[in-house]
């Protein structure tokens, strides 16, 4: 059963419960509640991005991939990363190949936290850090450190090689986006 | 009984809309695809190519056009080409002439090379200013090289008698095409 499903199911409980204890007697309680907060990070992204070159021959192809995520840090000695890893290169074979070293990547546009500045090759396999979340801040709310936008977004920049080398045809890849917070 | 009712409308209601959120987690993987299609360019590399003679005696005027192209045809049933069109013609007048030469047998004709990516025609071919003549051929699945490969037109212009000395010159525009 899917998170999404567990979710929906106890709300469905909880309005039911007050649906049929409102009909009940009242009673007066204390009830006292203590709750630990742990860091925490969330990320969304798009399923899909289709790289495009523009009109001029043989420029390189770009997209614009958008990051949403929450993120929740410890005041003291804490931060997060958002981390972007190829999980699996261009295929089918002869067309681009991020292991060659064809596709870059930029950042751009954090509502929260240090982009990665500059223009990069995209490794391999290895993970490389594209945001960086300082400690004590979290998304929403716009105090307390708090971010205003909720969910807070970065934008990754993609440019991908044209090489005439390359066979005409579709070709894709996997990238693997992870969050971290402590 | 009503706030029951509409507590099951709430719930199916809840149950039933379509998740308008994204899904968030600790990873999450995006495909990133991209459709590779022919293209084609080419950069001449000779802007103003000099014609002369040398040796004997009304020897034909020769000299060398290179370029470098850059080419990817499909890969199963591409092609492409490179093709060379005279025009506007050699001016002033009372000089040589691609479109109406002053004597039967002048022409400008040429001969090509390029690199393995394609094959470079048979010469001399003889220019015009109506029709554009091929320089070079490409089949499927032709590349190349991420510089670009080059290539050369290398001219043969009659040396008629009846040219009046003087300086002329002719505008040749090169095309190249992939599919």
């Amino acid at each position: 059963m899917s998170l999404t499903v567990k979710c929906r199911l106890r709300w469905f409980g909880a309005i039911l419960f007050w649906a049929f204890a409102s009909n009940a007697d009242t009673l007066s309680t204390t009830q006292t509640l203590s709750v630990g907060i742990a860091p925490l990070g969330k990320l969304s992204v798009p399923s899909t991005i289709s790289l495009i070159a523009p009109g001029t021959t043989f420029s390189p192809y770009t997209g614009e991939l958008a990051v949403s995520y929450r993120v929740r840090t410890t005041p003291t000695a804490g931060g997060g990363l958002i981390t972007m890893q190829t999980t699996s290169d261009f295929s089918p074979s002869g067309g681009p190949s991020i292991s060659g070293g064809a596709l870059r990547y930029g950042c751009n546009g954090a509502t929260l936290g240090t982009p990665c500045s500059g223009t990069q090759t995209v490794p391999g396999t290895a993970q490389v850090t594209v945001l960086t979340v300082p400690s004590g801040v979290c998304t929403g709310g716009g105090a307390g450190g708090c971010s205003a936008a909720d969910p807070n977004s970065l934008q990754i920049l993609l440019n991908l090689d044209n090489d005439p080398q390359f066979q005409t045809g579709n070709y894709s890849a996997n990238i693997t986006f992870t969050i971290s917070a402590t | 009984m009503k706030r029951v009712l509409f507590s099951l409308l709430v719930v199916t209601l809840v149950l039933l809309t379509p998740n308008a959120f994204a899904q968030f987690n600790t990873t999450g993987t995006t495909t990133v695809s991209v459709a590779v299609v022919a293209e084609a360019s080419i950069r001449i590399d000779t802007p103003t190519t000099t014609l002369s003679t040398a040796g004997t005696i009304f020897n034909d005027y020769t000299g060398t056009t290179s370029f470098t192209y850059r080419i990817r045809t499909g890969k199963d049933s591409g092609t492409g080409n490179i093709q060379l069109l005279v025009g506007p013609d050699f001016s002033p007048a009372g000089g040589p002439s691609v479109g109406t030469p002053p004597s039967a047998g002048d022409t400008l004709s040429y001969n090509c090379t390029v690199s393995s990516s394609g094959t470079a025609c048979t010469g001399p071919l003889v220019a015009s200013t109506t029709t554009p003549r091929n320089v070079a051929t490409f089949g499927a699945n032709a590349r190349s090289t991420k510089a670009g490969d080059s290539g050369s037109v290398s001219w043969i212009l009659t040396n008629d008698p009846v040219y009046e000395t003087g300086t002329y010159s002719a505008t040749v525009t090169f095309t190249i095409s992939a599919t």
